[in-house]
């Protein structure tokens, strides 16, 4: 095939795909595919996964509150007595600018465990695995975002956790197509950042 | 879906401009999709590489510096747009080399 007609087809194809993922239900069909459905049941303890760490002014993201609030949720609802509140090496202030969230909600000190764990999901889970197995926990309730809990999962369950999915946000059935094309983007994203933790060997 | 909707009441008025008008022919509307095509095509090449580069240069900047840098850093949309005025200007050079020769 002549180099002129593969670039033509390549404009074709992604054409075809920008077209798909905005007017038709393909991005909420692949998300779904991606996505883990919320198993909420009493655990050991509720792990906070990190999400971007803090904002110069020292307050959480809008992602890394939203993570926490919910994992606070939980805590309330009496799934577990424990509060595992993750954050980032690099941004070291988000795991206590999220303890200092759970006790402003009255979490009570002895149930906070805030830990700057690592710079990716990897280093995160390795981290909390070694501090949840240190604490006899077997048993916990995972929460992040709806894409990211596929790799997130598979990671803490790899060693020998058991992990009952409680993501954030969760299957989305977008209506517009600026919300189809993010939502497609995402997903993505999650399923190249799947296929480099498969080919890396950390799942 | 209105924004929708007014893309096509204009398309329709622009195409019925061009031929009533403009006196273009219906036979250049679909050489131009093809050269839409080239253009869009040639971008995505570009996005392509570009990203590969980007992950190449993370991954090669951990491995060989303390310096950390998150690969979510590629994730910025706005290098799609980037990539896609890249393959534009390329495919646009390259046809003005052509016309030029001709």
């Amino acid at each position: 095939m002549r180099s002129a007609t593969i670039v033509r087809s390549l404009g074709v194809a992604t054409l075809a795909l920008f077209f798909l993922a905005a007017f038709t239900p393909l991005s909420a069909e692949l998300y779904a595919r991606l996505a883990v459905p919320a198993r909420l049941a009493p655990a050991d303890a509720i792990v906070v996964l990190a999400a971007g760490g803090v904002l110069p002014d020292g307050r959480l993201t809008d992602s890394s509150r939203r993570r926490t609030a919910f994992g606070i949720d939980l805590y309330h609802d009496g799934l577990a007595p424990l509060l595992v509140l993750s954050g980032a090496i690099q941004w070291r202030a988000e795991s206590a600018a999220r303890a200092a969230l759970a006790r402003r909600c009255g979490v009570p000190e002895a149930a906070i465990l805030a830990r700057a764990t690592g710079r990716t999901t990897h280093e995160e889970i390795g981290a909390l695995a070694d501090l949840l197995r240190a604490r006899n926990v077997r048993r916990v309730l995972l929460v992040t975002d709806g894409p990211h809990m596929r790799r997130a999962m598979g990671l803490l369950r790899a060693t020998g956790l058991d992990v009952l999915p409680a993501p954030v946000r969760g299957v989305d059935v977008p209506t517009q197509p600026a919300e189809r094309i993010r939502l497609f983007r995402e997903t993505l994203q999650e399923g190249l950042a799947l296929a480099y933790y498969h080919a890396a060997g950390y799942l | 879906m209105t924004p929708y909707l007014t893309v096509v009441l204009t398309s329709l008025v622009a195409y019925v401009f061009a031929r009533n008008r403009r006196r273009l022919r219906t036979i250049e509307l679909a050489r131009a999709l093809g050269r839409m095509a080239d253009l869009l095509g040639t971008g995505v090449i570009f996005a392509l590489v570009n990203v590969a580069a980007a992950v190449a240069i993370v991954l090669g900047l951990r491995a060989v510096t303390d310096r950390f840098v998150s690969l979510y850093s590629v994730a910025d949309p706005v290098w799609l747009a980037v990539s896609m005025l890249q393959g534009c200007l390329w495919r646009l050079w390259h046809e003005s080399q052509r016309d030029a020769l001709c």
